[in-house]
């Protein structure tokens, strides 16, 4: 039987001055090489999610093992196996795309020249090796989208976590993304991903959970995962029409 | 890990050398701190020496004691002398009272008259015990030199000058008594006897530094000897806001959570950045250390001077514990500052209050007593008073880490409350 990349187990997480807990009893499992997709309405809990299964916080309750390996217990492990690319752009502006590149590749241990060779690699793979030795600081957002994804792809992590990697970008940015994350699949990567842009849920995942209020609501397979109904439509079934303000 | 921490070290430095700004307030800044004030504190750090008081003189008198006074306040070699003999009594208050000169000294009418009188009188009681009339002696507030003073001077003048006629009348009274004595002598024995002359006190003064002298230096502590070290410090400390603004910016910009989900501890990445600081903090000690010895002489104000070599390895020492309790100070700023306006804010106003009360503006020894005790638990302080070990009273590394470990405690005490910090603040 294999076993899952990603578990987690009732997990929940309470904010100590917040009312209701953010995160109330998920479970779920990711598979090796599966493409998921973490969908919800805003406050949904997703990015709360993301956070503890990278170590960024700490869960209230429940645990999360990746290929087996508690993160809060063995971070050092875990943070070997993962990339990931958070919601914010987060890179050095006054450094150059170089520099980041090798700041953030000498952290996870690479040698000068595997660093050398996988960062020109990726430059040139989405586009940015001409202007690399600039400050990210001029460069446009989509530029910046990409080699925020770059940069947790660097030392070839078997798993990626993604949390909104293409918020407020120009559509060929986010199509040349989009070829990026599926060509990263392809190659055997586990990609947890999330998102509230459904249509692209529905491009690049081949399963998804959808949460709402810090729980899982339901879980569908996208019409790549081999699914009938149309993403939107189901998730408006399980989440309702209210707004969410 | 030791790769991680030079990636930090190597980041930490890109990105200081990108900040123009940041790079102005810890090199620039201080350069033009040191000079203004050094420029600006040379006086009060002077010994007076340099004909600083300005005193207006008139001599009512006109006889051998009003020109004595003249004199002998010339001697002194402290004042400029301006003579206000032309002036009448309102127009030379009015002058003073302007600050056109600090102190008015008239000598009155009497005053040779006044000294006669007392030196006869007492010759007569001394010779003629007898036949002495007391009463013929007049009182010693029979003629007084008048004392002008400006209200807006400090009276470390006001008693400069008051010493120095007390010194002068003292002299002009006893050599006019040894030469009423040598008149009566000679009347008694018939014989005409040499001239006595005082020509200065009976014991002499021997001043000495109580450590060993600097080839040239005449002063234990000149207005170079404390500002150099003083703003050393106070920019080394400075860089708190610089390294503050940047731990928040990592954070606001998201580079915080991407640095959580990688290997590595917050250890490792403290100690790249305090790494990264304290080679900031060498550099500063470097150039400010040039600009007392070479360009602080261009301005008129004495030279740094350096101990030997191995005063300098001391030196070198005590900069890094100083760096070493600045940046760790830093890093506490940036933990618990939420944006980068309360990082600036919030590491300026420390460390301006923190330097007035540490001696850096003005030496502790100078302030009232309660601010020195409380001046005493300022890092700056510490800091300073290392600083005085090594350059001014030429101590050992005995002496020295009495104020290395007091910085060391402190730093560890910042560290540990920044990592418990960065830890709780990751759990919630």
């Amino acid at each position: 039987m294999i076993a899952p990349d990603i578990r987690v187990e009732g997990l929940v997480k309470r904010y100590r001055n917040g009312g209701r807990p953010a995160l109330n009893g998920m479970d779920l499992q990711v598979m090796p090489g599966e493409f998921f997709g973490l969908l919800g309405p805003n406050g949904a809990g997703k990015t709360t999610m993301i956070s503890i299964l990278t170590g960024v916080l700490a869960p209230s309750e429940g645990r999360v093992l990746v290929r087996g390996l508690d993160v809060v217990k063995e971070p050092g492990r875990v943070h070997r196996l993962i990339g990931f690319v958070p919601q914010e752009i987060a890179l050095y502006d006054t450094l150059t795309a170089r520099e980041n590149l090798r700041y953030f590749g000498r952290l996870h241990g690479l040698s000068t020249a595997m660093l050398g060779e996988r960062a020109e690699a990726l430059l040139v793979r989405t586009g940015l090796q001409d202007r690399a030795d600039e400050q990210v600081r001029h460069w446009s957002g989509g530029m910046r989208r990409r080699l925020n994804i770059v940069v947790a792809l660097l030392h070839a992590p078997p798993i990626l976590f993604l949390d909104e990697p293409t918020v407020g970008i120009d559509i060929q940015s986010r199509a040349a993304i989009w070829d990026l994350l599926h060509e990263v699949n392809a190659g055997g990567t586990t990609v947890l991903y999330t998102s509230h842009h459904l249509e692209e849920a529905e491009r690049l995942c081949t399963r998804v959970v959808v949460m709402d209020d810090g729980r899982s609501v339901g879980e569908l397979s996208t019409t790549r995962g081999g699914g009938h109904e149309r993403l939107e439509d189901a998730f408006l079934r399980l989440t309702g029409r209210q707004l969410r303000d | 890990m030791f790769t991680r921490i030079l990636a930090h070290v190597h980041k930490e430095l890109l990105l200081l050398l990108r900040d123009r700004t940041g790079l102005l307030l810890v090199y620039v800044m201080p350069i033009f701190l040191v000079s203004v004030m050094a420029v600006v504190q040379d006086a009060p750090f002077r010994d007076f020496s340099d004909k600083q008081v300005r005193v207006l003189f008139k001599d009512l008198d006109g006889g051998p004691v009003g020109e004595a006074v003249q004199r002998g306040l010339e001697a002194t070699g402290s004042f400029t002398i301006t003579s206000g003999q032309a002036l009448d009594e309102v127009e030379f208050r009015e002058r003073v009272r302007r600050g056109e000169h600090q102190i008015g000294v008239v000598v009155p009418a009497n005053a040779t008259e006044a000294v006669a009188a007392r030196s006869e009188g007492t010759m007569a009681l001394l010779f003629d015990p007898l036949t002495g009339d007391r009463t013929a002696i007049p009182a010693a507030d029979s003629a007084a030199v008048l004392m002008v003073v400006d209200p807006a001077v400090k009276h470390v003048f006001r008693e400069l000058v008051r010493s120095s006629l007390v010194r002068v009348l003292a002299g002009i009274s006893s050599e006019r008594l040894l030469a009423d004595m040598r008149v009566r002598l000679e009347a008694i024995n018939g014989d005409t006897l040499p001239p006595i002359a005082l020509g200065g006190p009976f014991v002499g003064i021997d001043q000495q530094l109580a450590a060993r002298e600097l080839t040239g230096s005449k002063v234990a502590s000149d207005t170079t000897a404390h500002n150099v070290p003083a703003w050393t410090i106070f920019a080394m400390f400075f860089t708190v806001v610089l390294l503050a603004g940047n731990m928040v910016k990592e954070r606001t910009a998201g580079c915080m959570v991407r640095l959580l989900t990688m290997p590595g501890t917050v250890a490792e990445r403290l100690i790249g950045r305090i790494t990264a600081y304290l080679m900031v903090c060498l550099t500063q000690l470097a150039i400010l250390l040039s600009v007392g010895h070479w360009v602080l002489p261009l301005f008129g104000l004495p030279p740094l001077r350096f101990g030997p070599p191995e005063d300098l390895l001391l030196l070198v020492l005590a900069a890094l514990f100083i760096g070493l309790a600045a940046t760790s100070f830093g890093v506490l700023v940036g933990s618990f500052s939420r944006t980068q306006q309360q990082s600036a804010i919030l590491g300026s106003t420390a460390v301006v209050i923190m330097s007035a009360i540490g001696g850096i503006w003005v030496p502790l020894y100078i302030m009232p007593g309660p601010m020195q005790v409380i001046g005493r638990i300022s890092p700056l302080n510490w800091s300073m008073e290392a600083f005085n070990v090594v350059m001014l009273r030429q101590g050992d590394l005995a002496e020295l880490v009495m104020y290395l470990i007091p910085l060391a405690l402190f730093a560890a005490a910042c560290l540990l409350v920044s990592i418990v910090a960065e830890r709780v603040v990751s759990s919630r």
